[in-house]
């Protein structure tokens, strides 16, 4: 038993260095034009289904680059930036959070409160806009068929996102045009928070809510019924920046990418779950 | 200040513990007497909660309990009630993850209980149900509180699952954990802070209270097991 034991194992270790040893002949062989290139992207949760697709791409247009995309609510990718994470580009849902990182804008409190200067001037741009809408799960059980119908009782739980997130505050904005009082709703425990867009998204996927306020991107993704759409009177144009940061080791690399995200290739992908692109 | 978060937390950590006292209690006393295979097995599959992350028995009970799913469904259909989003939603997860603690602590102490005095109580005719809960528990007195703190402790305490199976409805569904994390998420961390003292100030109090209780226990009970 033991002497078997002994020369499967010897078998394994033999078979795992082969492996090995040919994996490193094989990179060897191949003569690289362009040195590797690591990309970090920070990119808002609702970015996930459509930048996925891009980086796929993109492996074909630069194939020495390699792209990581941390994926989360604008909100939460400012705090980690302005922690020191490392990170090339960043693209968010709002200006907001944009505004909190330009150095242009170091003297104005209200837009940038921490006074931080983080982002390479010049290479800010308004990449896409989207649309905040009302979504329901499928077969609508409470009936919600309009932003109005939330002043009504048919609402018994509503999932938004919380204030640090983009479409939080876009759907803070819906609300207040309407003339809903949060707090009110709040009392009559009729909100339900999530720490971002997706999460609001699944907890209306699952019915787990009679609706929610997400943005039409999303809603195409997951599948979900838009019973209504903000207008721009409602809660403005919803605009998503990006920007280079200025703690990049490769801004070229990274601005090649950026630039990428504006070709006609890209549009098409962007465009198909609804997005539309900012000229 | 809205001390809603306190009520709820503590509310789900009291029924929860109440749960989990009886469940717990229930699985160690017949666990303790079956095979030792079947015995092994159920050990793992119960204590398995202990070792999962919050996030994983959170993802496993929606799958169980989410209005689409086939238990939800039935619940919805017949009690017109979710099974999610609600208040005593949380006491789902929070059963969920404090159990294996019970019962560990509680088979732990059914299994050091000497036999020879449930002997003597049936040598005196005395009832099986007497035996369990006037001799035996009395005895692993103990063990079975150290496993009812640990639980409550980690009712309390429960954030992951809590927050996926009740989310976070301000007033109605929010705990001291999920209040948290909200806060620091929507940069109030002065009032975070707030919250964060609050829960270090019950959880040091109750352990204090647990010890204290413990140390007079065993200052009558020196010298044996006697209860």
């Amino acid at each position: 038993m033991k002497r078997t034991m002994a020369w499967i194992l010897a078998l394994v270790l033999a078979l795992s260095l082969a492996g090995c040893g040919s994996a490193a002949q094989t990179s060897g062989t191949k003569t690289e034009e362009k040195p590797a290139v690591e990309l970090t992207v920070f990119a808002a949760a609702s970015m996930q289904e459509t930048l996925n697709r891009v980086i796929e791409l993109y492996k074909q247009a630069a194939p020495n680059v390699t792209v990581t995309v941390t994926y989360d609510s604008s909100g939460t990718l400012l705090k980690q930036i302005a922690a020191g994470a490392d990170c090339d580009l960043f693209i968010s849902a709002a200006q907001k959070q944009m505004n909190a990182l330009d150095g242009s804008l170091k003297g104005d409190t209200d837009k940038n409160p921490d006074g931080l200067d983080l982002l390479v001037q010049g290479t800010r741009v308004n990449l896409l806009e989207n649309k905040v809408t009302l979504v329901v799960p499928d077969g609508n059980p409470a009936g919600i068929n309009s932003f109005d119908d939330l002043k009504t009782d048919k609402l018994k739980l509503m999932a938004l996102g919380n204030s640090d997130v983009p479409v939080g505050s876009y759907s803070l904005d819906v609300l207040k045009y309407l003339g809903l009082d949060i707090a009110q709703l709040e009392a009559a425990g009729k909100v339900t928070y999530g720490s971002n867009v997706k999460e609001v998204t699944t907890q209306v996927s699952q019915g787990a809510v009679d609706c929610g306020i997400i943005y039409a991107t999303d809603a195409f993704s997951a599948g979900l019924k838009v019973v209504d759409t903000a207008t721009k009177e409602m809660c403005k144009q919803v605009i998503y920046p990006a920007a280079i940061l200025n703690t990049t080791k490769q801004q070229e690399a990274a601005q090649a990418f950026l630039d990428y995200l504006r070709t006609d290739e890209c549009t098409a992908v962007f465009e198909a779950v609804g997005f539309t692109v900012v000229k | 200040m809205d001390w809603y978060p306190l009520y709820n937390s503590l509310r789900i950590a009291a029924v929860s513990t109440a749960a989990v006292f009886f469940l717990g209690l229930f699985f160690a006393y017949y666990i303790a007497r079956l095979p030792r295979l079947l015995k092994g097995v159920l050990d793992v599959i119960l204590t398995l909660p202990l070792v999962l992350p919050p996030t994983v028995v959170g993802w496993l009970l929606l799958c169980l309990l989410g209005p689409k799913q086939p238990l939800g469904a039935w619940v919805l259909n017949v009690f017109g009630t979710k099974l999610v989003m609600t208040w005593w939603s949380a006491i789902f997860a929070t059963v969920t993850v404090s159990f294996p603690l019970m019962y560990r602590t509680a088979r732990g102490a059914f299994e050091s209980f000497d036999p020879s005095l449930a002997a003597a109580g049936q040598t005196l005719g005395l009832s099986n149900t007497y035996i369990f809960w006037r001799i035996r528990l009395p005895v692993c007195r103990q063990g079975i509180l150290a496993g009812m703190v640990l639980s409550f402790a980690r009712a309390l305490g429960e954030y992951g699952a809590t927050s996926m199976v009740a989310g976070y409805t301000p007033g109605k569904t929010a705990t001291i954990s999920t209040t948290v994390y909200q806060l620091w998420r929507t940069n109030e961390d002065a009032m975070a802070l707030r919250w964060v003292l609050v829960n270090i100030a019950i959880s040091a109090v109750f352990l204090l209270t647990i010890n204290l209780l413990e140390s007079r226990d065993k200052q009558k009970n020196r010298g044996g097991s006697r209860p």
